[in-house]
């Protein structure tokens, strides 16, 4: 357990130092925040209601399947993997590691955006704070798990960023954070309900059932987990 | 006396190219053994199976000890530096190199630079500083000098000879004939999948016969020669060069390389 949390504070303090993981889960999530959350609320001062949420589900998809990939790729798809085996490290512990040190930014960077935003625009607050926090806690893991299937999957680096985007930009445009899924046809609604975007804005908004919620997201997360399982016990052999 | 090592009978495919078709070696404890070959020869493919990081179609490994592994194509994360990466192996293994060793490889002078911004050389000492972690019994080096100046090598050629003399077992893959014959006890020469040859650098060369290659540039253009008797050859050359005014402008000679011991193996091969 001791090599285990030294692995996870090695992997922040690497994360931090690379700027990489900073950019996705930081600094393109508030800047986003500060443009769209000032659009948002001028144009709909509904928006309000929902701006922690919707800001919070674009930056944890931001820096789930845009930051986590590469760093995926970097140790499973190169030589890092089998020097790790070499010296008696786990084959999946830089999964786990760098699946650990995104959670902690990501999880940083919304409780950023839940304290900036009712300052700078009159944001409410979530009506029940440890539901909201127990529901994001495990967004941020389904996200995580089925960004870790694409770091998992693509071995070239120079593709990672393309099957990011193909992930991410429907995951966003359906999910409802820019507007409500209702207005798309019936396909593109059913599509939304793929990506854990759509199915955590619902869980973070408090919006239509919390139990279906809850349940299509431990679905995506199970099925998620079992394909890394399995990536990570292939590329072992 | 038990080995350190025994390698019985291993083959390993990949697909329909067979890469090694049934090696048979031992390694006894304390000896640095080479296992040579030209690029491609299945040196690493063989290393990795006796390694256990790649699966084998058919034969026997037995490991008398704890190893530790350095790869030919080794990496570690961009911004990891030195001291992280062997403090994060030594967590794993319940114990890191001992202080002296990573004094010798020069791995606490590294200091704060991150990998990304280490020289080839001090790569290979990081990565040899990660293979002792665990402290293991048997060691496999996977072309350790490739890359490196003559400093270099120099240094980590006596590291090599330090960990022998500490007791380690050593198995070595290499192509370079010069570092096997100043490093190793005995040799393995991996050729299409077989072992071609093994014993002492003596018992190759009483073999193969000593073969020199005279490279030798004058004002008429550049002779190569390739020969068993060096003293008469090289008096030959000169003697005519003598007689006939010729200016040497250089003159080379070296033991031949890997490759042409190769051939000389095959030739004797056919011939029998």
């Amino acid at each position: 357990m001791k090599a285990f949390f030294y692995g996870v504070s090695l992997q922040w303090k690497l994360d931090i130092r690379s700027k990489t993981l900073l950019i996705t889960c930081y600094l393109v999530p508030l800047l986003f925040f500060a443009l769209m959350g000032g659009i948002f609320t001028s144009v709909n001062p509904e928006a309000r209601r929902t701006l922690i949420p919707s800001m919070t589900v674009f930056g944890v998809s931001m820096g789930a399947f845009i930051g986590l990939p590469p760093s995926l790729v970097e140790i499973y798809g190169g030589s890092i993997r089998k020097v790790y085996r070499a010296g008696g490290v786990p084959d999946w512990l830089g999964l786990a590691l760098s699946g650990t040190s995104a959670f902690l930014h990501l999880f940083l960077m919304s409780l950023l955006l839940y304290a900036a935003a009712p300052l700078a625009f009159d944001a409410s607050l979530p009506e029940h704070p440890a539901f909201y926090f127990a529901g994001l806690a495990l967004f941020i893991l389904v996200s995580l798990a089925a960004a870790a299937v694409i770091g998992l999957a693509v071995k070239d680096p120079a593709k990672t960023p393309m099957f990011s985007i193909l992930v991410f930009l429907p995951s966003i445009m359906l999910s409802g954070i820019m507007f409500p899924p209702e207005l798309l046809p019936g396909g593109l609604q059913t599509a939304g309900n793929i990506f854990p975007a759509a199915w955590g804005y619902r869980l973070l908004a408090e919006s239509g059932s919390p139990a279906a919620n809850l349940r299509a997201l431990l679905v995506i997360l199970a099925a998620s987990a079992s394909v890394c399982l399995f990536l990570v016990r292939r590329v072992g052999k | 006396m038990k080995h350190a090592l025994e390698v019985c009978g291993l083959k390993k495919s990949y697909g329909s190219r067979r890469v090694l078709k049934g090696l048979d070696f031992q390694v006894r404890p304390g000896e640095i053994f080479a296992l040579l070959g030209a690029n491609g020869a299945g040196k690493t493919t063989a290393l990795e199976c006796i390694e256990g990081l790649r699966s084998y179609d058919a034969g026997h490994i037995t490991r008398h000890g704890s190893t530790g592994v350095q790869l030919q194509s080794s990496s570690l994360p961009d911004h990891i530096r030195p001291m992280e990466a062997v403090r994060l192996f030594a967590a794993w293994n319940r114990t890191g190199p001992s202080p002296s060793i990573l004094e010798a490889l020069g791995i606490p002078a590294l200091g704060k630079k991150q990998y990304r911004h280490l020289s080839t050389g001090q790569k290979r000492r990081l990565h040899l500083a990660l293979a002792l972690t665990g402290d293991p019994d048997i060691l496999f080096l996977d072309e350790p000098t490739a890359g490196l100046d003559v400093e270099g090598r120099a240094n980590l050629h006596e590291l090599i000879r330090r960990l022998k003399r500490g007791g380690k077992t050593i198995l070595l893959a290499s192509h370079d004939m010069n570092e096997v014959e100043a490093l190793c006890d005995r040799m393995a020469i991996l050729k299409d999948g077989i072992l071609a040859f093994t014993g002492t650098a003596a018992d190759l060369s009483e073999k193969l016969g000593r073969r020199y290659n005279i490279s030798i540039r004058t004002s008429a253009g550049t002779e190569q020669l390739e020969t068993s008797d060096i003293l008469e050859t090289l008096t030959a050359v000169l003697e005519r060069c003598r007689k006939t005014g010729t200016v040497i402008s250089d003159l080379h000679v070296d033991r031949g390389s890997l490759e042409q011991h190769f051939m000389q193996i095959a030739k004797e091969e056919t011939n029998s």
